[in-house]
């Protein structure tokens, strides 16, 4: 049975190779102009070198950061499945696949000729390897520098270097843009970040702190943050001592927290950010992803809460 | 202290006759015989230094923390809040929130949790006549942990409700393992406490089996339910304390009027007949009123290990077998122990939490082995 199924599937990989093989002459033919790099390649991948023979035409994306790249740098026709977390764009072939599966085999399905993780948990690109399946891990980035990398390596892996040299300056672009729309009012303030009810937060030395300390603002949890991680708890009486002026929930989907939980929890109503009505939901995805739509999304996010105070001073 | 020479069975045959009191006319079968001597009872001395343990404990868990507040400030914001006086300084908003709403709520409920599970714990060990019996025996363990689960799995379809599901959940789910158990348990032995505690192993191992599969179907919340199930107080508000308060009560008051029971147990079910006394029933009663507290302690704690073996353990080692001086010193020093134990997991790793499971395991541990090393002995 398993012996039958690998055989079709090798059938099935050698008629998709020669498909995609003479797409990719096509393509290269007929967009030499934008750029599109040749193939084979080899990209430069956290999981290592990874060789890739012809330009992938069945891509299987099981980070949901990697699924906004891939269609922010064109690929998404090339796209035949994304992780169940992939909620951006909502058009994509969404599958039940976590990213965490076990068995490498349960991908083959669908027949994917390049296969993108967050991580690699089960050693997958080992198994893909063995398969012939070339595989790319693009982890959490750290910064707006290791994004850029990432575009460039699927841009390379996929066939749209141009293009994705391209997203990553408009992302850029939309950021700055957004950046400075509320800088002014942003400048010093302090804020917490909670991505769940005990609060755990990120401290400014994360990618996500990384973009609220392009306002100017101060992270509360950096005094606290002993522990290497980036990503530290904050006691209750550590939060109401330093009384940030601002407060972003990204814990609003998975733990049910509200601007109206957040003060209705034990010594928080006496925070300023809560007396200011500066309590502020962000989505919990959007602050753990790093795609350019979550980017650009969170960006404009701190951007109106940061203006919705300026109008409140204005209209008092 | 002199009686500790003397072997457990010796001093329980010869001074543990239990006397008339209400709760034992309960379960009697006849008339019980009059008193006789009670060289067992607890002593005013012992009492005392358990009173002055978990009044320092309390005391000082309300002076620390992570953030530096003099003695002077907790005192002032305890003032401000005593009726009659009128003080109310303004200067003290912030560090006043970090005493009344954060500080002392937790500390009054690590003490409640902490005698909970100590006098469960005492209790266990007495109905089951085993030294490594814990509260968490029957399945409490794993049905709040599967309540819990269920609860933080739906969250984002149960976020409109008023108040936090999990409590309740877990509350639900130890309730409904123990009912299992004791179902099945009756169903398979009768009344032997042995298939009791097998049909417990049984169904612990049911309820976490559905508990593993629902986590590993949804990944993203097992660092929710994981924090859960290794217990702490990070969260907890005086909204916690009137939750748990009157099921820890009732308990309690149940428990300790239950000594001299337990203390009858220990000699034996024939024994105890022969002094009027029905043991099943005396088991069903005191095993009830432990997991109803245990329950309503675990549902707002989550899984705080081996509070249940540490205390009644060091009690029994230091004043002897008797449950008239166990059980009521349970209370009072898993009170204090358990409001240490919250002070480290909150001042350790600050402005982090150690998980307290974590603090209260990481001394049980070492301690189950000298107790196991102990009870080997006395055999």
């Amino acid at each position: 049975m398993r012996q039958g199924s690998i055989i079709r599937l090798s059938g099935g990989l050698a008629l998709s190779l020669t498909l995609s093989a003479g797409f990719a002459t096509g393509a290269t033919g007929a967009t030499g102009a934008v750029g599109s790099n040749r193939f084979p390649t080899t990209v430069h991948a956290a999981n290592g070198v990874v060789r890739i023979a012809t330009r992938p035409t069945r891509i299987l994306s099981l980070s949901a950061s990697a699924t906004q790249m891939l269609y922010a740098v064109g690929a998404g026709r090339q796209v035949v499945g994304v992780d169940k977390y992939s909620t951006y764009p909502k058009n994509a072939p969404r599958t039940g696949f976590t990213g965490y599966e076990s068995n490498a085999e349960d991908y083959l399905r669908l027949r994917p000729d390049l296969v993108v993780f967050a991580y690699d948990t089960n050693h997958l690109v080992e198994q893909l390897a063995k398969l012939s399946i070339p595989a790319i891990v693009l982890p959490p980035a750290t910064s707006l520098a290791s994004v850029r990398s990432q575009f460039v390596e699927l841009g390379q892996a996929t066939g749209h270097l141009a293009a994705a040299k391209s997203a990553y300056t408009s992302m850029v672009r939309k950021i700055a843009s957004a950046v400075a729309r509320a800088k002014a009012s942003g400048r010093n303030k302090t804020y917490y970040i909670e991505f769940d009810p005990t609060f755990y937060t990120a401290t400014s030395n994360t990618f996500v702190g990384t973009l609220f300390s392009r306002f100017g603002m101060k992270n509360v949890a950096d005094s606290a943050a002993k522990a290497a991680s980036g990503y530290p708890q904050l006691s209750a009486e550590y939060l109401v001592k330093a009384n940030p002026q601002y407060v972003y929930l990204a814990d609003t989907v998975c733990c049910g927290q509200s601007a109206h939980t957040f003060m209705s929890r034990p010594g928080l109503s006496v925070l300023r950010a809560v007396r200011q009505h500066h309590v502020f939901r962000i989505n919990d995805s959007v602050a753990s992803e790093w795609g350019p739509h979550s980017i650009v999304q969170m960006v404009r996010d701190i951007a109106s809460s940061l203006e919705s105070r300026r109008r409140t001073g204005a209209s008092h | 202290m002199a009686r500790r020479s003397i072997g457990p069975a010796t001093s329980l045959r010869r001074s543990q006759r239990p006397t008339a009191s209400a709760p034992l006319r309960l379960f009697a079968t006849e008339a019980v015989e009059a008193d006789e001597i009670v060289p067992t009872k607890l002593r005013v001395s012992q009492l005392a230094v358990a009173v002055v343990f978990l009044a320092v404990a309390m005391a000082v868990a309300l002076m620390l923390g992570p953030v530096d507040l003099s003695p002077r400030t907790v005192l002032a914001v305890l003032v401000s809040h005593l009726p009659f006086i009128g003080y109310h300084p303004r200067m003290l908003t912030i560090d006043g929130a970090i005493v009344w709403q954060l500080r002392l709520p937790r500390v009054v409920l690590g003490a409640l949790v902490g005698s909970m599970l100590a006098s469960a714990g005492a209790a266990y060990q007495g109905v089951f006549q085993n030294s490594l019996a814990d509260p968490y025996l029957l399945g409490v363990a794993s049905g709040a942990g599967l309540g819990a689960t269920v609860a933080v799995v739906e969250m984002p379809r149960l976020a409109s409700l008023s108040f936090d599901p999990i409590p309740l959940a877990a509350f639900v789910g130890a309730i409904a393992a123990v009912g299992a158990t004791f179902a099945l348990g009756r169903s398979a032995g009768g009344r032997n406490t042995s298939s009791l505690v097998l049909s417990g192993v049984a169904v612990g191992a049911f309820f976490t089996a559905i508990q593993t599969f629902l986590l590993q179907r949804d990944t993203p919340v097992l660092g929710q339910v994981y924090s859960w199930i290794l217990g702490g107080l990070a969260t907890a508000g005086w909204g916690e304390v009137r939750l748990i308060l009157p099921y820890v009560a009732v308990a309690s008051v149940a428990l300790v009027s239950a000594r001299r029971l337990l203390d009858t147990l220990s000699i034996g079910d024939e024994e105890a007949k022969s002094i009027g006394v029905r043991a099943d029933r005396v088991r069903l009663f005191i095993v009830a009123a432990a997991t109803l507290g245990t329950a309503a302690a675990v549902s707002v704690s989550g899984l705080v290990g081996f509070v249940g073996i540490i205390v009644p353990h060091t009690i029994r080692l230091t004043v002897g077998p008797s449950y008239r001086r166990i059980l009521p010193l349970s209370v009072l020093f898993g009170a204090g122990f358990l409001v240490l134990a919250d002070l480290a997991a909150r001042t350790v790793l600050q402005p982090g939490e150690v998980p307290l499971g974590v603090v209260t395991a990481f001394l049980g541990a070492p301690f189950f082995l000298i107790v196991l090393r102990q009870s080997r002995r006395a055999l």
